[in-house]
């Protein structure tokens, strides 16, 4: 019975665990697409944010520092995203593309520049059991985007962003500054998805740490239906198969670590699958106006 | 058909202002740009050695640019080459490491295990996209990291050589080994195999009535509907042919240089290939030239590194900034109504 | 646009009138500051309200949040949805304009969607209100409580213009009218003291062009359409019966909006549908959209010749196209439409809306299919391709072909069909054929009137 309860509290504590990463980039996913900007640079989002929150904490030797750090890159390159996508008119999906391979080369770049060891960071002060508030606050920011996107003004005019931004125009709004402010915030939230896989989780940053997620996180809002809380929930459900995968890995044996690693994947893969027609992204997302 | 402005505009300014990021990045290193540049050439085109390389690096990109080429003129976006390209390699090694046969014939047959292999992968993400219009930029970064995992899996277990110490296939008889195109080096005929695949494909787009419904597909996709093209059989073959091509330069890598299969086989074409394939402007011809040039960095940015202390991470950089840049053209016709994202 | 001088006044119903093309939409764009001009001045007193010809609403939201986007009632930090809807309730009543704030918008009729988006406008109290094309997608009954609403904000002091190609309703209810041209304002009528032909000559600069001439012929059926159904929602199509005889142009009448694409969509075998259609022959189709449905702008006028007919034995040599016939195709169709162009390997992207069109209808009528499914075949071109099209499509029934034209031009319809059908919310209501069809009851039953 012992056994048994422990490795269930193993579970849920896994999954709250791996699931905030993901939680946090699908949040910022979700408030990205309702303006219409598709964000496929999460992942390279999440790498700047751990990145940075790493080198920042490693220098002040605080750690909030670090966390402060990390939201501010991945905020920068939500702007710069936001800006290529509305002021230059670029393609969304390359542009996204090109960040994730700029934040990527440019962290191992730096990883070498600044600590001469290329691979992984020398560790740094983490956030400890203060992670647990980041935890915590995730599901806080899911309440807070729900409640802004629907309750607000500043939520109702992003919104309209995304499914007609001539209306917005129309408006005497700025449907352009919106939807900079709504990427920039979805690369804040973004990176701190990322701070808390390098000063939360561990207490370095290395090479390729992100692993996917930030994608993962985009089939989470499709998933979610392009909702906070939908989103929360799909990040959760990838985050509980990440963690199945850890405590299946040492109990059972025949199952192969590495086969078991595939295990996410493959649910975000069968998810973006099971949602036959009925699906309906935002109207205007990916066009740029 | 696209003019030579067009590309000075495109292209080629992406290409100077990589270089002049990529002089920066020397100065932060504290390298003079001009040893950093010069470490560069010469590492990549200073002697046979050293050319030999810089092509050996050309074909391994070339393959997956053709494969993401193909399928961003069918309107697809494919980020899942590296898988592909994996899965290809590893199929070619499996196979190779147990199938006898007279020279030619094996190559011959390792190769097509890579196209299949190749194939089937992004024939999955193909059928997702046609069948359940699931969008194929996750689902082929999904089965990328599926890719690796299940190469991962298979190579230091089920595949694992008795012979070699790490986690790898049994090495490849000579007989299934490319031939080689300049003695001792590692540049086999693979290259010439590439170009070929280049001219064929550019051929397939000019002149077939297959090539004429992609590229209505990926430029007017209602238009093309209408115009009775297929649209989900044309999403699933394109993106198998894409993963096919890809797997190819897996196999190419395989029975060409390394000569067996591990999970080290490519530190990343199949991403460096989407910026191949944007700088060639999406036309195999200029493609080949485009990977010649990223061939060069690829080759030179060790030398570098080793020369002149820049990592050769910077080239990563430069290359994501030459994506970014290049994105300012619309690549991709406006998705068709409905596709989520 | 050229040296364009134009004086809006209160209390005035000022009509902008033009053939496509002319450059009204333009105008009323500049006027109203979304597009800006090149040179010249635009000066109001007051706010300048402006309903666009396609409305530019955010159909996923409600009707109060359309109405009030960018000055929503607060109550703290939070929108106040309460204080919102009494606000728009307010509104509706004051200029007769009844509506249910809550309503998504996606899912109200195109006549009240149009409702929403004037009073997102008088949300605003515009000294000068612009429309554009305010009753393109509306039927008689509406158009009559539509000008209501409008001669009474006028009344009241606002300065309307309304940009529109309905002379009728010019004559109607205009004080003043100018005519626009190629850019430049050419005439400028007291309405009261000009006529409808006098109107439309100043905008055509000259005669009319005119159409072919229609000729008896005989009536063999060759498209049968039983107990159609498919789509879903609003535009669905319950149980179609119709039929298309050889050498005769049977015309769908009807607001858009009313199950007509979905038609159109499955005599296509675009969509699935429930029933039994069957064509004797070749399908040729003019699709609505020509941009999006008919052309890749990108391409050549000979490449785009060829789409649709690749997959011919005649277009191909096995796996290769034979570029020779689709050469040769561009070329037929060219002569056969006039089409005006430096060359056929100019992008389709570089030619005029009335060019672009005629690639599509001669590609249609390429190889004299024996059924013509013609969908708005004269959308937006000038008044001389529209001649040339409608008279090639009279010439195509005069040869034997059944045409079946889809429009919700009702003009277009009187003007070329054999037999009209009215379809409304999906299904075909009434049928008119032979002389003397009334234009007035054809309207009202586009309206919804019940069918005596």
């Amino acid at each position: 019975m012992n056994a048994g309860s422990s490795l269930i509290a193993t579970l849920v504590t896994l999954t709250l665990i791996k699931s905030t990463p993901i939680i946090y980039a699908a949040l910022g996913g979700v408030i990205s697409e309702r303006s219409g900007v598709i964000n496929i640079g999460l992942e390279g989002m999440m790498i700047g944010g751990a990145f940075t929150a790493v080198v920042f904490s490693g220098v002040t030797g605080n750690p909030v520092i670090g966390l402060l750090a990390g939201i501010g890159a991945g905020a920068v390159l939500g702007l710069v995203l936001g800006l290529a996508a509305t002021i230059f008119k670029v393609d969304q999906i390359v542009a996204g593309t090109g960040i994730n391979l700029v934040a990527a080369g440019a962290a191992a770049y730096a990883l070498t520049l600044i600590y001469n060891q290329p691979g992984a960071s020398p560790q740094v002060n983490a956030l400890g059991n203060g992670f647990w508030v980041l935890v915590a606050l995730a599901f806080v920011c899911a309440m807070l985007l729900h409640v802004v996107l629907y309750e607000t003004p500043w939520g109702l005019r992003v919104r309209a962003c995304g499914e007609n931004p001539r209306a917005v125009h129309d408006a005497a709004l700025n449907p352009l500054r919106l939807r900079v402010a709504a990427v920039a915030i979805s690369g804040a939230l973004a990176g701190l998805g990322g701070a808390f896989l390098s000063i939360g989780e561990v207490n370095i940053f290395s090479d390729g740490m992100t692993a996917g997620r930030g994608f993962i996180a985009l089939a989470a809002v499709i998933f979610g239906r392009w909702t906070p809380w939908g989103a929360t929930g799909a990040s959760m459900f990838f985050g509980f198969f990440e963690a199945l995968q850890y405590v299946l890995q040492g109990r059972v044996g025949w199952l192969p670590a590495d086969a078991m690693q595939a295990v996410p994947y493959i649910a975000a893969l069968i998810a973006i699958a099971g949602l036959v027609g009925k699906v309906r992204a935002p109207a205007a997302d990916g066009v740029p106006y | 058909m696209r003019n030579a402005t067009r590309l000075l505009g495109g292209p080629l300014g992406a290409i100077v202002l990589a270089f002049f990021l990529a002089a920066i990045a020397m100065l932060i290193a504290g390298v003079s740009p001009v040893d950093g540049f010069w470490a560069l050439f010469v590492g990549a085109l200073g002697g046979r050695q050293q050319i030999a390389e810089t092509l050996v690096q050309t074909t391994a990109l070339l393959f997956p640019a053709l494969g993401i080429t193909l399928a961003f003129r069918a309107g697809l976006f494919n980020i899942g080459a590296e898988g592909q390209l994996v899965i290809g390699g590893l199929a070619a090694g499996a196979l190779g490491a147990h199938f006898v046969a007279p020279g030619p014939l094996a190559v011959v047959v390792l190769l097509a295990a890579g196209f299949i292999g190749g194939g089937i992968w992004g024939g999955i993400a193909g059928w997702l996209r046609a069948r359940f219009n699931a969008n194929e930029i996750i689902s082929t970064l999904m089965l990328n990291f599926v890719a690796l995992s299940l190469a991962s899996y298979l190579v230091s277990g089920p595949l694992k050589s008795a012979q070699a110490a790490g986690a790898e296939t049994a090495p490849l008889p000579p007989q299934s080994w490319l031939p080689v195109l300049i003695p001792d080096t590692r540049l086999s005929i693979a290259l010439l195999i590439a170009i070929a695949t280049a001219i064929v494909l550019r051929w397939v787009l000019s002149r077939t009535v297959f090539g004429y419904d992609l590229r209505a597909a990926g430029e007017a996709p209602e238009a093309a509907r209408r115009g009775g093209v297929n649209m989900p059989r044309m999403t699933w073959l394109a993106l198998s042919l894409s993963g096919a091509i890809a797997g190819l330069g897996g196999a190419a890598l395989v029975t060409g240089v390394l000569h067996r299969f591990n999970t080290q086989l490519s530190p990343g074409y199949g991403y460096t290939a989407i910026a191949v394939a944007l700088v060639g402007d999406l036309n195999p011809l200029w493609v080949c030239v485009a990977a010649f040039g990223f061939g060069i960095l690829e080759a030179g940015g060790l030398a570098m590194q080793a020369l002149a202390d820049v990592p050769k991470d910077a080239i990563h950089v430069i290359e994501g900034l030459i994506i970014i840049v290049l994105a300012a053209r619309r690549y991709i016709a406006t998705r068709a109504e409905g596709a989520p994202i | 646009m050229d040296g364009v001088e134009l004086d809006l006044r209160a209390h005035e119903i000022h009509a902008l009138v033009g053939e496509n093309g002319a450059g009204k939409s333009t105008l009323a764009n500049i006027a109203f500051g979304s597009v800006k001009a090149d040179a010249g001045t635009t000066q109001a007193v007051g706010t300048v309200g402006l309903v666009h010809q396609h409305f530019e609403l955010v159909g996923r939201l409600r009707v109060w949040q359309n109405v009030l986007l960018g000055r929503e009632p607060r109550k703290g930090w939070l929108i106040d949805a309460s204080a919102a809807r009494a606000r728009v309730l307010d509104l509706a009543q004051r200029n007769g304009l009844p509506i249910d704030p809550d309503a998504l918008v996606d899912e109200l009729p195109i006549g009240v969607q149009q409702r929403v988006e004037l009073l997102r406008e008088l949300e605003r109290d515009p000294a000068v209100l612009l429309l554009d094309e305010p009753t393109a997608a509306l039927a008689p009954a509406e158009i009559d409580s539509f000008f209501t609403t409008i001669v009474q904000l006028a009344e009241r002091g606002s300065a309307v213009m309304i940009v529109t190609h309905k002379l009728q309703e010019v004559i109607s209810y205009s004080k003043r009218v100018s005519v626009m041209r190629h850019g430049k304002i050419v005439a400028q009528f007291e309405t009261a003291r000009t006529s409808i032909d006098e109107i439309a000559r100043a905008m055509v600069g000259g005669e009319v062009p005119h159409v072919a001439q229609r000729q008896k012929t005989g009536l063999q059926p060759c498209v049968r359409v039983e107990h159609l159904s498919a789509g879903t929602g609003s535009v669905a199509i319950q149980d179609i019966n119709l039929e298309v005889r050889a050498g005769e142009i049977v015309g769908i009448a009807g607001v858009e909006g009313n199950g007509q694409t979905t038609l159109a969509d499955a005599i296509a075998g675009l969509i699935p549908y429930a029933g039994a259609i069957a064509v004797d022959g070749r399908i040729g189709i003019v699709p609505q959209d020509r941009n999006r449905e008919g052309l890749v702008l990108n391409w050549s006028i000979v490449d785009n010749a060829m789409l649709g007919r690749q997959h011919l034995r005649e277009s191909r040599r096995g796996p290769l196209l034979d570029r020779a016939v689709a050469r040769a195709d561009a070329q037929a169709i060219a002569q056969r439409f006039d089409l005006r162009a430096a060359s056929l390997e100019v992008a389709a992207r570089t030619l005029s809306g009335g060019n672009q069109q005629k690639i599509v209808v001669g590609r249609a009528l390429l190889g004299d299919p024996q059924f013509v499914l013609a969908y708005q075949p004269t959308r937006g071109i000038d008044v001389g391709a529209t001649a040339l099209v409608q008279s090639r499509l009279i010439e195509a029934r005069n040869a034997g072909a059944a045409i079946l034209l889809i429009s919700f031009e009702l003009d277009e319809i009187l003007a070329l069909a054999d037999r009209v059908l009215v379809m409304y919310r999906g299904s075909i209501v009434a049928e008119f054929s032979g002389q003397g069809i009334e234009r007035g009851r054809v309207g009202e039953l586009m309206a919804g009137a019940r069918a005596s």
